[in-house]
């Protein structure tokens, strides 16, 4: 049998004093879109930060198709090559248009030529449906269209697993559509996503699993159906109807 | 408008050009000297503000604080009379500017540096670039137009500071238009100093003009929001 995708065993954060993590464990296969969700300060973000080592880990261990990527010895310029990331504020680079955008990391990182790595770049806008956008600086973007090009530049590095923290929660309502759209659409063509989210229309219908995170634990750990229609600890419960609440 | 009262004055400013433009190229040439070796000096100094650690980034500041703390004229005459760095004068005042200029230019530079966010930077390691690569190929661009309208600023002061090495004998624009004065021509002073303001005035003014057009041609449409 195969190792699982990404596996994080008995993870553990803290900044000084004040434990962010606290033995944090589950695996997902190839394929798998595992949502993320639990309250403000749970450590949702600390947590995806941890798998591409933007931030780094106290304790456990985690593995990247059976690779732990932890130890010392990793280099992190080629972990992150495999594994790319959605920013909720979408920091994309303000100097560069959005084909630029996608193909700095093919070019300096991929090691591409120009032709090359635009040719990939015009590929993943017209995957995110922004092909008409190429040359479009982010400040003429909106919102979505921005978040949409933050998908691509993460696309265009053939990642193994894709992170996104709160991809739509800067955005103004009507955008949140286009950009759960798209992700939809790499849900669907099998791509692995590991989303903190509280977009529920997407938890629901495109989630293999659903993660909820309280105090730095998981507390609940299963399909959409188990933790919305069934949930298994109260916390899940409370707090899911307190967020289905401030939905309406 | 009342006549001129010596208009002959007015005929010696005119049969002396030659040598304020002669004057008026040292002032250019040595403020393009000083700018340029305060660039040099000043944008890695700025970098290491920003992103260096340990006694160079103390050094650096510190340098920075002695020269910004210290008056030009002190500083030039220090470094000719006191420490006789160059016996050319030309060589001594674009090191004095220079320094100073490197003392400023590296606060304009930090400043631009810290003002594009973390984010950006964080995103471009997220991809697989290393720190410097990530600094070098998002931030700095970014920073370097950010830094336009203080550069600009910086370099009117250091095209008119030029006028300081007038006190260690460098024959540039100033100098000249006091030898002019001095050689026995004391009466056109009021038309000489009016010519030379007048040269100061236009070199300033066109300078400006030229770095609005670099600040427009090379802004990021839509602005710089990302
Ligand atoms: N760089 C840091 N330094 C110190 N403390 C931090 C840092 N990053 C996060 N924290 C702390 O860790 C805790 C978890 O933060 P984290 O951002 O992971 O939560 P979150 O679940 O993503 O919350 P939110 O829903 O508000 O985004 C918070 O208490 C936060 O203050
Ligand atoms: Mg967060």
């Amino acid at each position: 049998m195969s190792p699982p995708l990404l596996e994080l065993d008995d993870v553990y954060k803290s900044y000084g004093e004040e434990q962010v993590l606290s033995g944090v464990s589950f695996e997902m296969d190839a394929g798998d879109v595992d949502v993320v969700i639990g309250p403000s300060g749970s450590g949702k973000s600390t947590m995806l930060r941890c798998v591409n080592r933007l931030t780094e880990i106290n304790g456990g261990d985690i593995y990247l198709d059976g690779d732990c990527i932890t130890d010392a010895n990793t280099d992190v310029n080629e972990l992150r090559k495999q594994v790319g990331m959605v920013f909720q504020d979408f920091n994309l680079f303000a100097h560069l248009t959005a084909l630029e955008n996608v193909t700095l990391g093919l070019r300096k990182v991929r090691g591409m030529d120009k032709a090359a790595a635009q040719e990939k770049g015009y590929e993943h806008l017209e995957q995110v449906g922004l092909l008409d956008q190429a040359d479009s600086y982010p400040a003429e973007l909106s919102g979505g269209q921005k978040q949409r090009v933050g998908i691509a530049r993460a696309l265009a590095m053939d990642p193994k697993l894709l992170l996104f923290d709160e991809p739509t929660s800067a955005l103004d309502p009507e955008l949140v559509g286009e950009v759960v759209e798209v992700m939809r659409d790499l849900a669907a063509e099998g791509i692995t996503m590991l989303v903190v989210s509280h977009e529920m229309g997407f938890a629901r219908s495109a989630a293999s699993d659903i993660i909820f995170l309280d105090d730095g634990r998981i507390v609940e750990h299963g399909p959409p159906e188990q933790l919305f229609e069934n949930p298994q600890a109260a916390r899940t419960g409370e707090f899911l109807s307190r967020l289905t609440h401030e939905g309406e | 408008m009342p006549p001129l009262p010596l208009q002959s004055d007015w005929a010696f400013v005119a049969g002396n050009l030659d040598l304020l433009l002669a004057g008026t190229g040292v002032t250019v040439g040595l403020t393009a000297a000083s700018i340029l070796l305060g660039f040099l000096l000043g944008f890695p100094a700025g970098a290491v503000e920003v992103y260096g650690r340990g006694p160079l980034k103390r050094a650096v500041e510190t340098a920075g604080v002695v020269l910004r703390g210290t008056p030009l004229l002190v500083i030039i005459i220090l470094l000719f009379f006191g420490l006789s760095v160059s016996s050319s004068a030309f060589v001594t005042a674009t090191i004095a500017l220079g320094l100073r200029s490197a003392a400023y230019q590296s606060q304009i530079f930090r400043g631009a540096l810290q003002s594009v966010d973390e984010g950006q930077l964080e995103a471009a390691r997220a991809i697989g670039m290393g720190r410097l690569q990530a600094i070098r190929g998002v931030v700095v661009p970014q920073a370097l137009r950010r830094s336009v309208p203080g550069f600009q600023n910086e370099f009117t002061i250091v095209l008119k500071d030029t006028s300081i090495a007038i006190v260690i004998g460098l024959g540039e624009l100033l100098t000249v238009g006091q030898n002019l004065y001095q050689g026995g021509q004391s009466t056109a002073a009021l038309e000489i100093f009016l010519t030379v303001s007048l040269i100061y005035f236009v070199l300033t003014f066109v300078t400006n003009r030229s770095l609005d057009y670099i600040d427009d041609h090379f802004s990021i449409p839509g602005g710089e929001r990302a």
